[in-house]
């Protein structure tokens, strides 16, 4: 009789919604984190009278109440849509590009296409003309895998685009560089710059962030982990904190428990690791067990970029430092090629893309009255940091983080007189926090070789063995909530067989 | 997926062609087995263990303990932050923070002073019980208070109490051995002249460094004191410094130092974000705190039943975590003053008194987590740890 039906490895999303999905059918589930509380990437931390919000900027896939995304029944049914509330943000971004661009995008196709039009007037067209291959296109994907046998003739857009970077596609629609800067800002969700982006991902974006609006949550994303936490326990599964796991044991082809950092043998029937998927197969599982295949597929990925963040907590409204949108891209200059891609693996963080995000825009009650807080993001590589002498760490840190201030003083010229707080993450924080290869926060870099057209199988040859998470499907947070409810459905046919 | 549906897409064999390569000259990442640790353990160990390798008296009651490791180069950290140390003394597993008091450039040891308190368990181990040549078991070094260069200025007031000169020790030591071009004040209040820790030092790196003021401040002096007397008020600190502007203010000490000299500092119209505030601990009278209800005695005792299956009796003025552990309870912990949220547990039911500006995250509120060092159980409690 093994102690558990399955051991979750890991309370992120996925390990949350896998541990929560199989506790909802009656399994008997237990959850083990290393750190002191669930969420992994989903998590916030306090700094005096802030909760800064750690990952989230925009949750895609809620939609309305009435037109409802697909995330939204995903959270109905893993029924914590009672203990959080969600905040819509309506609009999708603003670009600045100091001295050339300033534009600000509503989360609205119509207004979205016309305010493009009205900056860019000579490409009227090829904007309308766009916008309707990102929506043709979408329309396309959604009904492409559920339909047997998708022929060319019924999905022309995905045969032709599928393989294509949104660079090419950029290329091909329109002329100015300017113009090509706008909808390419959003590349940094997925840490590939647009010629080496593909188009399925950024027009997956467009797509869902306008059909079911951005949105964040009440209290952060800590708030969703904390009720995805709660709904499990009461569902009667076990979790425990401060509790690392070492190995996951296999005998015989087979995940038979793990064994945490205490040496204490858990035994379960089932595994489902949350950690990433580089963890899972070299720290977690003896060489001797791992399937070649899984190493094979590893080897031909490379690991995403880290981020670089400053977190402030300013004693200031948003309009009080002209702060009117929640999301915010400070762009160099309207370059997409690999010369971002190069300052990614520079240490300097001086011309790089700023994302910068004020969730008080959308929701006033997000920081205490009379303050707001600012997230400023760059995605960084970890090799340059590697080598920052130890004793040069804080310097450098406080550099870079300077200058990512710097960027953000072009839109918000007097935001350093109103600093009360300050964290930085710099990739070795990720790392640290994390515990993922590299400092990876995308997990691996998506590609078109890796893009959902190529996903790696998420079961693997052990059995017993199930895989959620970042490192196993796409980045964010609709994608990683989803993989582990998937996750928990494949042990439950598994069982049912 | 399968190859037949998306064969047929343009530029499927050149993908193809590329995963192939990729898989033949791409990543090992079996190369990075324990990499992850080892870069986090140069920087942020989880646990060190630290020889003490001189132990000098200070005053009566407080000593210096001089750490170094055997077996790891000792992470880096800024001026200001602390180590907790974790003991086992008189059968309890416990831990206490400790400010290093060494500078960061002295990269070979970290110094720490401790203070003898009244019926100090950990204390009274340290100063009493551990010799040269003891192995102690510490976090790495960790903390917020430290200057920032991003938002602090240039010009630092620091106020200490007691003990609470620790931190500033290490602050000022590394602006004058590193020629950091940065002004400070240490204003360091003691009850009487016997207390005061590192006075000959101050006095002395003050009287050579012009960047280094200090100003103690005797509450109790004997007959004849000719230095500053009684608290530090908003009036003496204005007296030396001038203007206010363009100062950071930074405070370590005791709570009653924090009542006081913080509405001094409103006074004077520093703004809240120009003061910085070490966390100092648990409220020693959690019973004389704003919001503790009056009905409630701290010797009144409660039942806390932990995980559904041990129960063991408390009064509502002993920190949960210290009833925890006394009770044999591991529960990890760091700050021990209601900052870091490492000693984080759920409250299934029952009521706890945690001073309003514990800075507990919002969702937890929300679900019932509390800091349990610096929460007190006002009603019988369930918790789960």
């Amino acid at each position: 009789m093994k102690d558990y039906d399955t051991i979750v490895v890991g309370a992120g999303n996925g390990g949350l919604s896998a541990g929560l999905t199989l506790a909802m059918n009656g399994l008997k589930v237990l959850i083990l984190e290393r750190h002191n509380i669930p969420g992994g990437s989903a998590t916030s931390f306090c700094r005096g009278r802030f909760e800064f919000e750690v990952a989230l900027h925009q949750l895609s896939g809620m939609g309305t109440a009435e037109r409802p995304g697909p995330l939204r029944g995903l959270l109905g049914r893993l029924g914590v849509m009672d203990d959080v509330e969600f905040t819509e943000m309506s609009d999708l971004y603003r670009v600045f590009i100091p001295g050339k661009l300033d534009i600000t995008l509503n989360a609205d196709r119509a207004e979205v296409v016309e305010t493009l039009q009205a900056n860019f007037p000579e490409e009227k067209e090829a904007i309308a003309k766009f916008f309707d291959l990102v929506y043709g296109y979408a329309m396309e994907l959604y009904t492409f895998f559920k339909n047997p046998a998708p022929s060319r003739d019924r999905f022309p857009l995905v045969h032709r685009y599928a393989f294509k970077s949104a660079g090419e596609v950029l290329d091909e629609f329109f002329k100015n560089p300017l113009l090509k800067a706008v909808p390419g800002a959003y590349w940094g969700y997925i840490g590939l710059t647009p010629n080496r982006l593909p188009f399925s991902y950024l027009a997956m974006l467009f797509f869902s962030y306008i059909e079911f609006r951005p949105c964040h949550i009440k209290g952060g994303s800590q708030s969703l982990s904390n009720a995805l936490a709660n709904r499990f326990m009461a569902s009667g599964g076990s979790i425990r904190y401060n509790c690392g796991v070492k190995r996951i044991v296999v005998k015989d082809g087979k995940a038979e428990g793990v064994i945490t950092d205490n040496d204490e043998e858990i035994t379960a029937e089932n595994v489902v690791s949350n950690a990433s998927k580089v963890a899972t197969y070299v720290e977690l599982i003896d060489r001797e067990h791992v399937p070649d295949d899984v190493l094979t597929e590893m080897g031909g990925r490379t690991a995403s970029p880290s981020g670089f963040n400053v977190y402030l907590g300013l004693d200031c409204e948003p309009e009080d430092l002209g702060i009117t949108v929640s999301t915010n891209f400070i762009l160099p200059d309207e370059d997409l090629s690999d010369k971002h891609f190069n300052r990614m693996r520079e240490l300097s963080t001086e011309n790089n893309l700023v994302a910068f995000s004020c969730y008080d825009v959308a929701d006033p009650e997000f920081s205490p009255k009379g303050t707001c807080q600012a997230a400023l993001v760059t995605l960084k590589y970890i090799e340059p940091w590697l080598q920052v002498p130890l004793h040069q760490y804080a310097k450098v840190k406080y550099e870079c983080a300077n200058h990512m201030i710097d960027r953000m003083e072009l839109l918000c010229p007097n935001v350093r007189d109103h600093i009360e707080e300050v964290e930085i993450g710099t990739p070795l924080t990720f790392m640290r926090y994390l515990g993922s290869p590299r400092g990876a926060i995308y997990g691996f870099e998506q590609y078109n070789k890796d893009s959902l057209f190529f996903e790696a199988p998420r079961v693997s040859s052990i059995k017993g063995l199930y895989t959620a998470g970042g490192w196993v499907t796409d980045c964010g947070f609709e994608p990683t909530l989803k993989s582990g409810v998937s996750a928990a459905g494949s042990i439950m046919r598994a069982l049912k067989a | 997926m399968k190859k037949e549906l998306i064969q047929g897409f343009d530029g499927y064999n050149e993908i193809i062609s590329e995963i192939q390569v990729c898989r033949k000259y791409g990543t090992d990442f079996t190369l990075d087995k324990g990499l992850v640790e080892d870069c986090i353990t140069r920087l942020h160990p989880v646990r060190m263990r630290l020889q003490v390798s001189e132990i000098i008296d200070e005053t009566d009651s407080a000593k210096t303990f001089r750490l170094v490791s055997r077996e790891q180069d000792l992470p880096p950290f800024q001026a200001g932050q602390y180590l907790s140390l974790f003991v086992e003394t008189g059968g309890i597993r416990t831990s206490r923070p400790y400010s290093i008091c060494s500078p960061p450039n002295q990269t070979g040891y970290y110094e720490i002073t401790v203070r003898r308190v009244n019926n100090g368990l950990v204390s009274g181990y340290l100063l009493d019980q551990v010799k040269r040549g003891d192995v102690l078991e510490s976090s790495g070094p960790c903390g917020l208070f430290h200057y920032n260069p991003i938002f602090h200025d240039k010009t630092m007031v620091c106020i200490a109490g007691g003990s609470g000169i620790t931190p500033f020790m290490s602050m000022i030591q590394e602006v004058v051995d590193c020629g950091i071009d940065r002004t400070l004040y240490l204003f360091y209040g003691n009850r009487s002249s016997n207390d005061v820790i590192f006075h000959d030092r101050l006095r002395s790196i003050a009287e050579k460094s012009d960047n280094i003021r200090y100003i103690p401040v005797i509450e109790e002096p004997e007959e004849g004191y000719e230095g500053a007397k009684g608290l530090i008020t908003g009036g003496l600190i204005k007296d030396v410094i001038g203007d206010i502007n363009g100062k950071t203010f930074y405070l370590c000490g005791p709570q009653a130092m924090y009542d006081f000299c913080l509405k001094e500092l409103e006074q004077l119209s520093v703004p809240a974000r120009k003061t910085r505030r070490e966390v100092y601990g648990a409220p020693v009278n959690a019973a004389d705190q704003p919001g503790w209800p009056k009905e409630i005695k701290e010797d009144q005792v409660f039942s806390v039943k932990v995980n559904e299956n041990s129960t063991f009796e408390t009064v509502a003025g002993q920190p949960l975590l210290a009833a925890l552990e006394k009770n044999g309870l591991k529960v990890p912990s760091r700050c021990r003053s209601g900052q870091c949220s490492m000693c984080r547990v759920k409250l299934v039911s029952g009521k706890v008194f945690q001073p309003s500006d514990t800075p507990v995250r919002r969702s937890d509120r929300r679900f019932g987590y509390v800091h349990s060092c610096v929460s007190y159980p006002l009603e019988n409690l369930e918790i789960v740890i």
